[in-house]
């Protein structure tokens, strides 16, 4: 899964998803977005919040250069080091390098985006140094082989039966069918794992531009223990995680738990600026941050896609999409699913890969109703689907020959209105054929995709006679 | 020295940007970044200790005399062995240490080695703020204040006072960017927690757990009386 | 008198003779004066949403050149294709225009039906009679484009003998989506199948809306399970005696 994938077929995938997960997932959403809504009704400025969130993420991305700059400046002054990495394969090896400086054997791992983006448990297996999620779901996820189906709760889709097995399997003890219990054994490895390991890797929720600090929000306290018990800190973190001050971090805060999991905080929020400065105290000695572009600054080019460079990664617009909750997270074929998903991969991976995405949705906005920093995903959805259609100044059309030649020959004829008007005459006549009682229950390509779910209507067309006859009267 | 990334977004951001400024787009300065008005100390307490108890965390009001007993019913119940805590004033005039040692409970210091520490039972801090919208902790971390005692015991235990109430985030922040010599504002510690509840997790079937990594029990007792001599 | 322009869209053109046929009754009783552009075909929509803007720009000028020679309003059954003109024909021509002025000009007058009886006609009771429980289904451009929330509800509550009953996930997309039925059949269906499931659990015997593709669809999986819920579009319902 940590992969980057060379092309995503949604439709192939949803041809054949196995029923369980639609309902797992449906109760998470259902779960987060009942939540969610209840911390909004509680906080009467919320409308408020997600415009002010917004206007600082806009501002932040038009003047990224600037404050990454300070970042920077902060970092190094507080005695942290800045790596700058353009691309994954930059970001890998500069992580490898500083892992095989501290002769790292053991990184454990805090849930981290930017991480799976660059496939970086794949990169440190291979040069021979274990590299362990810590989250639950990330744990359970890394062990049974699969992806995230759910950006908050990874491993939604396994009942507590199955990860019993998957724990009992490839961890050769009798694991019960037991939340309960399953966490406390998962407990008792990883906090001999957090002890051990030679380098805490993390990703950040923000990253203050004013002081140099990186945010973190967790609920199970890894994201802790990964950036204490090692003397060694590395996290790996999207340019677009920047924003300017503390001030406006408040917002954010007040936003992401909320529409998250609707708790008013999560449990744990850390601040960390630089490497620990007391002696006697913990926390790592050495902190090394990992800036990540990987295609980011490109996307900066196109006004109106960039704005998905406001996401908080909340979730929130998963937990409402009507799409995701009946396809789960796999369908999306990369680390971030649901509509954010469908707009961050086309982007980021580029239309060749990922021109089904955009097209994965009704636009039925409900999306863009929650998210806390009002991204307006359908515009962008549809932005998006005009590359892939006709293609624009960042990418050339990737739509499949007939379908792009379909679309034109139906415009023109809906552009004529005679040629629209003569076929009207004819297709109820023609459909006719394939009509009993007033419906139509399997209609010729390309209508029989329709009706292999549910009948068609038959072409009536009568309105413009009876109109004709009414007024001729 | 050339920074291909920062060159390649300024490529992307184009050459007629307006020049930065720091404030533009976001108007003036909203109003909600001004902190919330509390009613009185005592409302301010008691949603405090409500958000704590809706967390799942046990908080109680407590004063200086009933600590000891505090501590006593706590070790009891909860078959306390070992604990470690912050070498503070308050805990110093609290007695805490000596209360613990004559219920014979094992103290390690909070600068100990972490696989020791990792097997503590008890935990004890302060905080630097206590937030009441949500019931969160706010420490900080020192030689004296390290930061693993709130997070490898599987019990924590803050002792917390009026004094750390603040509004809201806003004023939290405020006061944590303005520590440090003025000279080097805005300037910040290395580290910084907020605890709100103690860790939990829902990754297995959304069945909420506490004590995934983090401690699994959160007590907080908040001192309200006779110990106005020693606030500063 | 108010004047009116049909904007039957090209679904309701196809499928919804009778619909168009008593939403033409139904404003002319309200003393609403109608013409019938002929020329219309399709808003250009379809063309829009699936990224074929030069093609809908071309669909729409058909449209701009039917409607564009009254200062009629307009009205149609649909909030999607209501939404498209009010909303986008403005963003397909280049700002400063002769067409772009003349979009603009379209949009400000197009209504959908609904809205056009309570929010321009101020009218809310039609006098219609419908002794059923009935149940509404929030069609998503209808709800989130054109932001109407309550204006079918309020319609409905003039109706005499109807008794209206709330629908879980009111808000929950059906799976229409347009071109999204034939692209993802399948993510569709259970999208559509969950509407139903919803349907079937409010204990309604009628559900209606105010969209002839949300209609179709939803019609279209009852009549495939053999329900006899009957899925009625709000204009049919209205005209009810
Ligand atoms: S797009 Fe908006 S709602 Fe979706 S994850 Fe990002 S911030 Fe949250």
């Amino acid at each position: 899964m940590s992969e980057t994938p060379t092309y995503i077929g949604f439709e192939a995938y949803t041809g054949h998803i196995p029923p369980s997960i639609p309902s797992a997932v449906q109760q998470a959403t259902a779960r987060f977005a009942v939540g969610r809504a209840a911390r909004v009704s509680e906080l009467p400025q919320f409308e408020q919040l997600r415009q002010i969130a917004s206007d600082i993420r806009l501002h932040t991305i038009e003047n990224m250069d600037t404050y990454l700059l300070r970042f920077e400046e902060k970092v190094t002054a507080a005695g942290g080091h800045v790596h700058w990495a353009a691309t994954a394969e930059d970001a890998r090896q500069i992580v490898l390098q500083i892992a095989r400086e501290h002769n790292v054997k053991l990184a454990v791992k805090s849930k981290s985006m930017a991480t799976e983006e660059i496939g970086l448990n794949h990169a440190l297996e291979t040069a021979g140094i274990e590299a362990l999620e810590t989250d639950l779901g990330e744990y359970i996820i890394q062990l049974a082989g699969t992806g995230p189906s759910h950006i908050i709760v990874p491993a939604i889709h396994l009942k507590k039966e199955e990860i019993a097995a998957i724990f009992s399997e490839k961890l050769g003890i009798d694991a019960p069918a037991d939340p309960i219990e399953l966490t406390r054994i998962a407990r008792e490895i990883l906090r001999e794992k957090f002890l051990n390991a030679e380098m805490g890797v993390s990703g950040a929720n923000f990253l203050i531009a004013e002081t140099g600090t990186l945010v973190m929000v967790t609920n199970e306290g890894n994201g802790r223990m990964c950036t204490t018990m090692p003397d060694l800190h590395v996290a790996v973190v999207g340019i677009d995680k920047i924003i300017p001050d503390w001030e406006s971090l408040t917002v954010f805060l007040k936003l992401l738990a909320r529409s998250a999991t609707g708790q008013k905080l999560s449990t744990y929020t850390q601040f960390i600026t630089g490497p620990r400065r007391a002696e006697g105290e913990f926390g790592p000695k050495e902190f090394h941050i990992v800036l990540l572009d990987n295609g980011r600054s490109d996307v900066l080019k196109d006004p109106i896609g960039r704005e998905v460079f406001k996401c908080i990664r909340c979730g929130a617009c998963a937990n409402v999409c009507p799409v995701y909750k009946n396809v789960g997270g796999f369908a999306y074929g990369w680390f971030i699913s649901g509509p954010i998903g469908a707009i961050f991969a086309p982007q980021m991976l580029g239309t060749p890969t990922a021109r089904e995405l955009p097209y994965a949705s009704t636009l039925c906005g409900a999306c863009a109703d929650v998210c806390p920093v009002k991204i307006p995903i359908p515009t962008i959805l549809r932005h998006l689907r005009r590359r892939v259609a006709e293609g624009d100044q960042i990418a050339a059309s990737t739509m499949p020959a007939p379908i792009a030649a379909a679309a034109k020959l139906s415009a023109l004829a809906l552009a004529q209105n005679w040629i629209y008007r003569f076929g009207a005459r004819i297709l109820p006549p023609v459909m006719a054929l394939f009509t009993r009682d007033s419906w139509i229950s399997s209609a010729p390509y390309p209508l029989n995709r329709w009706t292999k779910s549910r009948p068609l209507l038959a072409f009536t067309a009568g309105f413009r006679s009876w109109w004709k006859n009414r007024n001729a009267k | 020295m050339t920074n291909p990334v920062i060159e390649n977004i300024r490529r992307s951001l184009g050459g007629q940007r307006p020049p930065y400024n720091p404030r533009r787009g976001l108007g003036p300065r909203p109003a909600i970044y001004e902190s919330r008005r509390p009613e009185s100390v005592d409302s301010e307490i008691e949603q405090f200790l409500d958000e704590v108890r809706k967390l799942s965390g046990v908080a109680e009001k407590l004063s200086a005399d009933s600590v000891s007993d505090a501590l006593k019913a706590l070790v009891a119940k909860n078959g306390i062995r070992k604990a470690t805590l912050w070498h503070t004033p308050l805990f110093e005039q609290l007695g805490i240490e000596n209360t613990l040692r004559s219920l014979a409970v094992d103290i390690i210091s909070p600068n100990a080695d972490k696989h020791e520490m990792a097997h503590c039972d008890l935990g004890i801090t302060e905080a630097e703020y206590i937030l009441p919208e949500t019931g969160t902790l706010v420490l900080a971390s020192s030689a004296e204040k390290p930061r693993a005692v709130s997070l490898l015991p599987r019990l924590h235990l803050a002792i917390v006072r009026p004094e750390m109430l603040r509004p809201d985030l806003h004023q939290v922040f405020a006061e944590h960017i303005g520590r440090g010599e003025a000279s080097l504002r805005p300037y910040t510690p290395d580290y910084l927690v907020f605890i709100t509840g103690p860790s939990r997790t829902a990754d297995i079937e959304l069945t909420v757990t506490l004590g995934v990594h983090g401690p699994k029990n959160l007590h907080v007792w908040i001192m309200v009386k006779n110990l106005t001599v020693a606030f500063d | 008198m108010p004047k009116a322009q049909l904007f039957i869209t090209c679904l309701g053109d196809q499928f919804y003779t009778k619909t168009l046929q008593n939403m033409t009754v139904l404003l002319e009783r309200l003393g609403v004066e109608l013409t019938f552009p002929h020329e219309q075909t399709c808003c250009g929509q379809p063309h829009f949403n699936n990224g074929f803007e030069s093609q809908a720009r071309e669909v729409a000028r058909n449209f701009l050149r039917a409607f564009g020679r009254s200062d009629a309003s307009i009205i149609g059954p649909s909030g999607s294709c209501v939404s498209m003109v009010k909303h986008h024909y403005p963003e397909l021509f280049p700002a400063g225009t002769p067409e772009h002025a003349l979009a603009a000009e379209i949009a400000s007058r197009t209504f959908e039906f609904t809205e056009y009886l309570v929010n321009v006609l101020k009218v809310t009771d039609v006098g219609a009679v419908y002794p059923h429980k009935v149940t509404y289904h929030a069609s998503c451009h209808y709800l989130r484009e054109l932001g109407l929330k309550t204006e079918a509800k309020t319609l409905l509550n003039a109706v005499k003998g109807l008794e209206f009953v709330p629908l879980n996930e009111e808000e929950t997309c059906c799976g229409f989506g347009g071109a999204f039925t034939v692209t993802y059949p399948e993510v569709s269906r259970s999208m559509m199948e969950n509407k139903l499931k919803n349907i079937l659990a409010s204990g309604a015997d009628t559900v209606v809306m105010c969209e002839p593709g949300c209609l179709m669809n939803v019609a279209g999986g009852l009549h495939k399970t053999g329900s006899n819920i009957r899925a009625m579009h709000i204009i049919d319902l209205l005209s009810s005696k």
